[in-house]
């Protein structure tokens, strides 16, 4: 089976929107992902515009060097996702299903950092309730966590149901939680 | 996409990542803090767009990497803005 039969959502009668790779309706999940979270940024903006000493003083008690080390953690993990779908166009299943593993476990160590973050910030008595910052914090971060706990999921669901297009789907799921989390990292831990 | 092409666009995301870190130790006092505010909405845009282009393989449609270049735009044009409302109080 060539890899155009084995696509047939792939339609040209779509339009413009048959020129998106991968399944159209990951791309309606991506934009609407990219919405939301995008929306909870420019609001944490705004509110930070009502109070930006007391969000710069909280924000001075986040890890910058766990939030960083989580970016490299996740791009990282974006790569392998990416070369599981590679090595599985060219029917390369058991190399797919590695760099997927590898994929995942990467996600769960982006949650055991983020878990440790969160383990600081309770030692301190930091919770959700302890300010509109922490509150911005702990909600998109923690939205975003979620995100993450599925994709792992997702990928492994995919290393077992391993259809091209099951792949393709759940490693842009898993990229669409890297892209969001280059724009979350910056503006709550890094814009003061 | 390619193996190569995933790994070169991994290569970027880490540099352009090292590159916020590297901004983000500079003083952040007086008006280099606006500059180095741009300088990170800046990178994690480009960031973004690596992602997108490469990663997602959005590259394939022009059509469709000229729209979330837009709408990127838009959104960072936006959140620097709200940002600027920040600093000025």
């Amino acid at each position: 089976m060539s890899d155009s039969d084995e696509r047939p959502w792939r339609q040209d009668n779509l339009g413009v929107f048959g020129e998106l790779p991968g399944d159209l309706m990951m791309w309606v999940l991506i934009a609407s992902e990219l919405l939301v979270f995008g929306a909870a940024l420019i609001a944490f903006l705004a509110v930070r515009a009502t109070d930006p000493a007391g969000f710069s003083a909280d924000q001075a008690m986040l890890d910058r060097t766990a939030g960083a080390l989580n970016t490299a953690v996740l791009v990282t993990s974006g790569l392998c996702a990416g070369l599981a779908v590679v090595h599985r166009e060219r029917e390369e299943r058991s190399m797919a299903r590695r760099w997927l593993f590898a994929a995942g476990f990467l996600g769960i160590v982006f949650l055991v950092v983020k878990s440790f973050e969160y383990a600081q910030k309770a030692e301190l008595g930091i919770g959700v309730e302890t300010s509109a910052f922490f509150t911005f914090y702990y909600l998109t971060t923690g939205f975003h966590a979620l995100h993450v706990v599925a994709g792992i999921v997702i990928l492994g669901v995919v290393a077992w149901a391993d259809s091209v297009r099951n792949m393709e789907a759940a490693v842009a799921f898993w990229h669409m939680v890297d892209l969001i989390w280059v724009l979350l990292f910056p503006i709550i831990y890094l814009l003061r | 996409m390619t193996a190569r092409g995933l790994i070169e666009a991994w290569a970027a995301l880490v540099a352009l990542s090292m590159g916020t870190a590297a901004l983000t130790m500079l003083d952040v006092s007086g008006s280099t803090r606006t500059v180095i505010a741009a300088g990170v909405l800046a990178l994690a845009g480009l960031k973004s767009r690596v992602i997108l282009a490469r990663y997602l393989r959005l590259n394939q449609s022009r059509f469709w990497t000229r729209l979330f270049d837009v709408v990127l735009a838009i959104f960072l044009g936006i959140a620097f803005a709200a940002y600027l409302l920040g600093i000025q109080e």
